[in-house]
C-alpha cells in the first residue's frame, strides 16, 4: 500500500478510478430513479452525447473560438501592459500613485460591467476580446511594474561599471531580471481572460464554449449541457498544463 | 425610513386581516419579458385580486426568457409557467420531462414586428441578403419567427440573437443590427416620431397566424398533488382575461408601467394582442409546430398522431372540469 | 538622480497626489466628454451628474433594500459555507497523502476552471430561489480557501505533529491546537480571494435567473434600459465588493496583528 502511495502516479491513478466509481454511483442512482434524470442525467447518456459534441455542434471550432479570443485578449493585454508597467517604473512618481488603483481593480467584479459593454460596444465577440484585455491587462501592468522595481540595484551599478549603455542595460540586464515577474503577470492574464471569455460567451449567448453550454441548456439537451461542461473543465486542465509545461520549458530552475 | 415603517405596519395588518388569504393555494408561476401585455397579465390579475377570489396565491418569478422559465417548471422550482416558447415544450415534453401544456398562452404573432432604422435601403424582409436579422434568444417565438421570416423570402440573411426589445433598439439604433425585433408597444413610440421603419409583422410569416406560439406549462406532479388548484388557477386567469379587455383597469397598469398615455396603450393593446389571440383555448398549429421542432434540430423525429393527442390530452382534461 | 523612496519630505502636496488627482479629474472630463459628444447612442453613456443622482435616489428608495440584503446574505452564506468546506478538506489533503493524491489535482485544475458554467446544474439541482445563489458562492469561494489550506497544511513543521503524538493527542486535539493555528493566516489571506469570487458568483447567477438581489435589478434595468439606473447599481454593487475585499483584508490584518 505505502509503495502505491509513494508512486509518482499511484494516488493519481486512484483518483481517476475515483471518478470512475462516483460514475457509476450515479449511473446507479439515477437509473434506480433516487435522482431525477431530469436534474443529473445518467452518465452514460452523457457519455453518448460526446461524439454529436464534434459532429453536430462543432465543439473543435468552439474550442478554437474561446482559445482564439482567450490568446488574442491575452497578447493585447501584453503588447498594453508591459510598456505602461516600464512608464511606472521609469516614472516612478507614477508608479506609486497607480499601484493600489491597479490591485483595487484587479480585485473588482470587472465582469459585471458586461451589460454595460454591451450596451456600448455591441453584442459581438470583439465586446468579449475587449473585456478580457480590460481583465487581464492589470496582473500584467503590475507585475512588471514590480518586476522592475525588484531587480537589485547591484545590477544597474554592476552595468554601468562596466559602461554598458543604457539600451544594453535595459534589454541585458533589467528586462532579463524582471522576465519572471512579468510570466507571472501574463500567466494570471491568460487565466482571468479565459474565466472571463468562458463567463462572457454563457452569458450573452455568443462564442465558443461558454454559448455551447448555454445553447444546449436552452435547447433542453441536459446530457448534451453536461458533457459541454465537461469540456470546458477539461479546456481548462489542458490550458493551464499547458501554461505550467511551458513555464518550466522557458524557465528551467 | 418613515416608509419603511408604514410598509412594514401595512404589511403585518395585511397579514393579519387577509385571513382569506390564509386559506390560498400557493402557485409558483415563471413568466418572462415584464412589461409585455400577455406576459404580465398574471400580475396584473394578481394586483386587482382576481386570483385571491380563487383563493390562489401567486409567486411570480420573472425569468430572462422562456427557455429558464420552463426550465424552472421541470426542475420543480416552479409549478407554472406562462408565455414559453411552443418548441421548446414540445422538445422537453418527446424527451420526458414531466411538464404538460394546460393552455395556449398566445397564438398568432400580432405582436411581434421587425423594423428598421427610417434611414436604412432596407424596404422588406427580401431586402436583408447579407444583413443581420434579430430575434430574442435561441429557441424563443421570436427565434422561430424570424427564421420564418427570412424563409419565406428565401433570402440569405443572418440570425443573429440581440435580447430584449430595449437592448435590440439600441443595437439597431447604433447600426450594430439591421433589422431589429420588437413587440408592441415597445417601438411604437419611434415609429410615430419616424425614427424607425416597420417591415414586417409576426403573423406575416406563413402560417403563424394559426399556430400557437407560446403555452401555459404546468409541472406534471404539482398537477397530479393539486388538479384542483390548476382548475382554479385556470379559472382565474380566464378571469383576468375577461376582465383585462372588457375594462381599462388593466390596461392603466399596463400603461403606467410602459410610461403611455391611455389612447396608445388601447391602440398597442387592439393592434398587437387581440383578444382571441391570447385565449388559452383552442390550442392551434400544433402540427406545424412539431414540424418546426424537426426542422430546427429539436426533435429527432416528428410526433405520432397518438403522441399528439397525448401532449394535448392534460389541457383537454383540465379544460373540460374547469369549463364554466 | 537617485531613485526616489517617496518618503522624502518635499512639498505640502506631493506629486503622488497631485498625479492621482490630475488623473481622477482627467478620466471624469473624458467620460463626461464622450457622454454629450453624440457618438453614442442617446442615454448609453449618461452623464455623471445624471448618475449620481441616480444612485441618491436609489439609495433612497425603499425597494432597494430587500435586494440589498438578498444578495448580502447569498454571498455571505454561500462564503461560509465554502470557508467551512475548503478548511475541512484541506485539512483532510493535509493529513492524508493518500487522499491528498487522488483528489487534489482535480481541485487544482477544477480552481482556475470557470465557475459560471457550473450555473444550469445549480439551477437544475438547488432550483431558483436562493439555494442556487449560495451554492454558487459557496462553490467559488470553496476553491481559493482549499488550495491556501492545503498549501499551509504542508508548512506545518513535521515536528509540531511528532510532538503532538509524543504527547498522544487525539485527533480533536491535533486539529484544534496544532492545525487551526499555524492554518490562520494563510486561511484568513485567502479569505480576500474567497469573498471576492463568492460575490462575483453570486451576482452572475442572480443575473441569470433570479427574482430578487442586486444582480437582478441590474438585468432588470439594463432589460427596460434604465441606463442611469443600472449604471447607479453597478456603481453600488462596486463599492459593496471593494468594501468587502477591503474588510477581509483588514480582517486579515487584525488577526495576525494579534497573534505576534
Amino acid at each position: 500500500m505505502k509503495a502505491f502511495v509513494e508512486h509518482r502516479w499511484g494516488p493519481a491513478f486512484a483518483g481517476l478510478l475515483l471518478v470512475v466509481a462516483l460514475g457509476g454511483c450515479l449511473q446507479l442512482a439515477v437509473g434506480g430513479g433516487l435522482i431525477s434524470p431530469f436534474v443529473i442525467p445518467l452518465p452514460s447518456d452523457v457519455l453518448a452525447e460526446v461524439p454529436s459534441l464534434f459532429t453536430e455542434e462543432g465543439l473543435a471550432h468552439l474550442f478554437a473560438l474561446t482559445f482564439g479570443i482567450t490568446l488574442l485578449a491575452t497578447l493585447l493585454s501584453t503588447v498594453i501592459g508591459v510598456p505602461v508597467g516600464l512608464f511606472l517604473f521609469r516614472q516612478r512618481d507614477f508608479g506609486q500613485a497607480y499601484e493600489n488603483w491597479l490591485g483595487a481593480i484587479f480585485s473588482a467584479p470587472v465582469i459585471l460591467l458586461y451589460p454595460l459593454f454591451l450596451v456600448v460596444m455591441g453584442r459581438g465577440l470583439h465586446t468579449i476580446v475587449v473585456m478580457s484585455v480590460f481583465v487581464g491587462v492589470t496582473p500584467i501592468i503590475l507585475s512588471t511594474y514590480r518586476g522592475f522595481l525588484s531587480v537589485p540595484p547591484v545590477y544597474v551599478r554592476v552595468a554601468r561599471s562596466f559602461n554598458m549603455s543604457s539600451h544594453d542595460t535595459f534589454w541585458k540586464v533589467l528586462l532579463p531580471a524582471a522576465l519572471p515577474s512579468i510570466f507571472t503577470g501574463i500567466r494570471l492574464a491568460l487565466i482571468y481572460a479565459m474565466i472571463n471569455a468562458v463567463a462572457i460567451e454563457f452569458l450573452v449567448s455568443i462564442g465558443g464554449l461558454g454559448f455551447l453550454v448555454g445553447d444546449l441548456y436552452d435547447r433542453y439537451n441536459i446530457p448534451g449541457m453536461y458533457a459541454a461542461v465537461g469540456f470546458v473543465i477539461i479546456a481548462s486542465m489542458i490550458f493551464f498544463s499547458g501554461l505550467e509545461w511551458l513555464e518550466k520549458w522557458l524557465d528551467p530552475q | 425610513m418613515k416608509h419603511w415603517k408604514t410598509t412594514a405596519l401595512a404589511v403585518g395588518l395585511a397579514t393579519v386581516v387577509g385571513g382569506h388569504a390564509v386559506a390560498a393555494d400557493l402557485v409558483r408561476v415563471a413568466s418572462s419579458q415584464r412589461g409585455f401585455w400577455d406576459q404580465t397579465l398574471i400580475q396584473f390579475g394578481d394586483d386587482a385580486g382576481i386570483f385571491d377570489k380563487h383563493d390562489i396565491d401567486l409567486e411570480i418569478l420573472w425569468t430572462d426568457g422562456g427557455a429558464d422559465a420552463q426550465q424552472s417548471v421541470i426542475s420543480g422550482s416552479m409549478d407554472v409557467a406562462v408565455g414559453t416558447g411552443a418548441l421548446g415544450v414540445i422538445s422537453a415534453w418527446a424527451k420526458g420531462a414531466p411538464i404538460d401544456v394546460i393552455g395556449a398562452s398566445m397564438t398568432g404573432s400580432s405582436d411581434l414586428f421587425w423594423y428598421v432604422k427610417a434611414d436604412s435601403d432596407i424596404k422588406s424582409i427580401a431586402d436583408a441578403a447579407g444583413r443581420t436579422v434579430s430575434f430574442s434568444r435561441p429557441g424563443s417565438s421570436t427565434n422561430l419567427i424570424a427564421a420564418k421570416l427570412v424563409a419565406a423570402a428565401d433570402v440569405d440573411a443572418e440570425l443573429v440573437p440581440t435580447g430584449g426589445p430595449a437592448a435590440t433598439m439600441t443595437q439597431v439604433m447604433s447600426d450594430q443590427i439591421d433589422v431589429g425585433w420588437s413587440a408592441v408597444p415597445i417601438g411604437l413610440d419611434r415609429e410615430a416620431s419616424g425614427d424607425i421603419r416597420i417591415i414586417a409583422s409576426g403573423n406575416d410569416a406563413p402560417g403563424v397566424a394559426e399556430q400557437s406560439v407560446r403555452y401555459h406549462v404546468v409541472n406534471r406532479n404539482f398537477l397530479e398533488q393539486n388538479p384542483d388548484v390548476i382548475k382554479r388557477f385556470l379559472a382565474a386567469y380566464q378571469e383576468t382575461l375577461d376582465w383585462a379587455y372588457d375594462s381599462d383597469e388593466a390596461l392603466q397598469m399596463w400603461a403606467d408601467m410602459n410610461d403611455l398615455t391611455m389612447e396608445e396603450a388601447k391602440s398597442a393593446r387592439d393592434r398587437g394582442y387581440p383578444r382571441e389571440a391570447l385565449q388559452p383555448f383552442p390550442i392551434k398549429g400544433t402540427d406545424q409546430n412539431v414540424q418546426e421542432a424537426v426542422e430546427n434540430d429539436r426533435l429527432d423525429e416528428p410526433l405520432t398522431e397518438e403522441q399528439v393527442s397525448e401532449f394535448l390530452s392534460t389541457a383537454e382534461e383540465v379544460r373540460g372540469s374547469s369549463s364554466e | 538622480m537617485s531613485a526616489s523612496t517617496g518618503a522624502v519630505p518635499g512639498p505640502i502636496i506631493s506629486r503622488v497626489t497631485v498625479i492621482r488627482v490630475v488623473t481622477l479629474l482627467a478620466v471624469w472630463a473624458i467620460y463626461e466628454a464622450a457622454s454629450r459628444s453624440g457618438l453614442f447612442f442617446e442615454g448609453v453613456v449618461p452623464s455623471s451628474f445624471v448618475v449620481l443622482r441616480t444612485m441618491f435616489e436609489t439609495l433612497a428608495s425603499p425597494e432597494f433594500y430587500p435586494h440589498l440584503f438578498r444578495t448580502l446574505t447569498e454571498v455571505v452564506s454561500g462564503f461560509v459555507v465554502g470557508v467551512v468546506a475548503g478548511v475541512s478538506v484541506g485539512i483532510v489533503f493535509g493529513s492524508s497523502r493518500l487522499i491528498a493524491g487522488m483528489i487534489s489535482p482535480w481541485v487544482n485544475y477544477l480552481g482556475p476552471a470557470p465557475k459560471i458554467i457550473f450555473l444550469p446544474i445549480l439551477l437544475l439541482v438547488f432550483g431558483v430561489g436562493m439555494g442556487s445563489k449560495v451554492a454558487m458562492a459557496a462553490l467559488s469561494a470553496f476553491f481559493p480557501v482549499v488550495i491556501a489550506t492545503h498549501a499551509g497544511m504542508r508548512h506545518i513543521p513535521p515536528v509540531y505533529l511528532r510532538v503532538a503524538k509524543t504527547f498522544n493527542a487525539s485527533w480533536h486535539q491535533i486539529v484544534t491546537k496544532v492545525y487551526i493555528p499555524a492554518l490562520v493566516a494563510p486561511v484568513m489571506t485567502s479569505f480576500r480571494l474567497a469573498i471576492g469570487v463568492a460575490f462575483i458568483g453570486t451576482l452572475l447567477a442572480e443575473i441569470k435567473l433570479s427574482n430578487q438581489g442586486l444582480g437582478y435589478l441590474i438585468i432588470q434595468h439594463y432589460n427596460f434600459l434604465r441606463i442611469p439606473e443600472m449604471y447607479a447599481v453597478l456603481l453600488l454593487t462596486f463599492m459593496l465588493a471593494v468594501a468587502a475585499n477591503a474588510s477581509m483584508g483588514w480582517l486579515a490584518d487584525r488577526v495576525e496583528h494579534e497573534r505576534h
